[in-house]
C-alpha cells in the first residue's frame, strides 16, 4: 500500500490529541465518558484516513449513494448537525443553570 | 376576593422612566402589595421602586421576563400568597382594569385568568403588535386543547392552585404561551378577560421586536420538542 502524506500526518496528530486526552483524565479535567468518546472519535480520524477509499465506499455502499465522496459529504453534515445539537444543548443547560443561580440569590435575599 | 388579597408582581428591565407612577396608580386603585422583580436593570430601577416603598427583589443579572416572572411565583410559594396577578412594568396595563380579572376568576371559578386585549370589538392595539400576537396565538392553539384570543397578554391572575402548579421553564417571553400550556396540563381552569391597553411610543419600544419575537417562538418550540 503506497501511502500519501495526508495517511501520515493525521494519524500522529490524532496520536498528539489522544496523547492529551490521556492527560486531561489522569488531571481530572475529563471524565472517563469524554475520555472513551473521545477515543473512539480520534481512532475513527485516524482509521478514516488510513483507508480512505475502502471505508468512504463501505458508507456509500451502506446507504445506497452511488459516489463515495457524496456519502462523505452527507455524513459530515449529519456530524456537525449532531455537534451542534449538543452544543446548543449545553448552551440550554447553561443558561437554565445561571438563571436558577440567579434566583437563588434574589431569593435569599429577601428571606 | 379582597383587595387586600392581591399581590401584584411587575417584572421590570430598566424601567426608571415608569415605574414610580405604575406603583402610584396601582396603590391608588387601592392595592397596597407590590412587588418589583427587577431583572438586572442598569438605570435607577430599583432605586425609585424601594423610594416608592414597593418590595424588591432583583436579579443579579438581566435573565428576562419568564425568569423574573418564575422568580415571582416561587416567592409567592414560599410566603405562602393567596393570588398574585401580573403585569407590565411599561404602563400599559390599567390598574383599574385588575378589579374586572378579579371579578372574573370569583364569577367563573378560574385558577388563572388572562386579560385579553382582543376581546374588545375596538381595540387600539398596533398592527405590528396584532401581527405577532396573530402568530404567537395560531401556534399556541396548535399545540393547547382551547382557542385563546392573547396567549401573549402579561396581565393575569393567579389564584393559590394555580400558584403553586405553575413552574416555568422559558427564560423569555415565550413564558406567557408556556404558563398556558402548563396551566392546562396541571388541570386548572383557565378563562380570558376583556381588557384595554395604553398603547404609549414608550411601552411599543418596550415590548418585543421581530427578533425578539422570533426568539421567543423558537424557545417555546424547541421546549415543546425537546421534552
Amino acid at each position: 500500500m503506497e501511502l500519501r502524506i495526508f495517511q501520515i500526518i493525521v494519524p500522529v496528530l490524532v496520536s498528539g490529541f489522544i496523547i492529551n486526552l490521556i492527560l486531561k483524565y489522569r488531571k481530572g479535567d475529563a471524565s472517563i465518558y469524554e475520555l472513551i468518546l473521545g477515543g473512539i472519535f480520534w481512532f475513527s480520524v485516524s482509521f478514516f484516513a488510513l483507508f480512505p477509499d475502502a471505508i468512504s465506499n463501505k458508507i456509500a455502499k451502506i446507504f445506497g449513494i452511488k459516489s463515495n465522496v457524496n456519502a462523505i459529504i452527507f455524513f459530515c453534515i449529519g456530524l456537525i448537525f449532531f455537534f451542534q445539537f449538543k452544543l446548543y444543548s449545553l448552551y440550554k443547560k447553561q443558561q437554565r443553570e445561571i438563571t436558577e443561580l440567579t434566583r437563588k440569590i434574589a431569593l435569599k435575599e429577601k428571606e | 376576593m379582597k383587595k387586600e388579597e392581591i399581590h401584584i408582581f411587575i417584572p421590570a428591565y430598566n424601567e426608571e422612566k415608569m415605574i414610580s407612577s405604575v406603583i402610584k396608580d396601582i396603590r391608588f386603585c387601592g392595592f397596597n402589595h407590590i412587588y418589583i422583580i427587577d431583572d438586572g436593570s442598569l438605570d435607577r430601577t430599583v432605586e425609585i421602586a424601594k423610594k416608592e416603598n414597593a418590595v424588591v427583589l432583583r436579579h443579579l443579572i438581566n435573565r428576562g421576563a419568564g425568569a423574573a416572572t418564575q422568580t415571582a411565583l416561587e416567592y409567592a410559594r414560599k410566603k405562602k400568597l393567596p393570588y398574585v396577578l401580573f403585569m407590565d412594568a411599561d404602563g400599559q396595563h390599567i390598574p383599574k382594569q385588575i378589579q374586572s380579572l378579579m371579578d372574573s376568576m370569583e364569577k367563573n371559578q378560574t385558577d388563572l385568568i388572562i386579560g385579553s386585549r382582543f376581546l374588545v370589538k375596538k381595540t387600539d392595539t398596533p398592527f405590528s403588535r396584532k401581527t405577532y400576537n396573530y402568530i404567537g396565538n395560531k401556534l399556541i392553539n396548535l399545540t393547547s386543547k382551547y382557542n385563546y384570543t392573547d396567549t401573549q397578554s402579561g396581565f393575569r391572575l393567579l389564584n393559590k392552585k394555580a400558584i403553586h402548579a405553575i413552574q416555568l421553564n422559558i427564560d423569555n417571553f415565550g413564558f406567557c404561551s408556556e404558563m398556558i400550556l402548563l396551566a392546562e396540563k396541571a388541570g386548572l381552569k383557565i378563562d380570558e378577560t376583556a381588557i384595554t391597553v395604553n398603547y404609549t411610543d414608550y411601552s411599543l419600544n418596550k415590548g418585543q421586536n421581530f427578533l425578539e419575537g422570533i426568539r421567543t417562538i423558537f424557545s417555546f418550540w424547541w421546549k415543546i420538542i425537546y421534552n
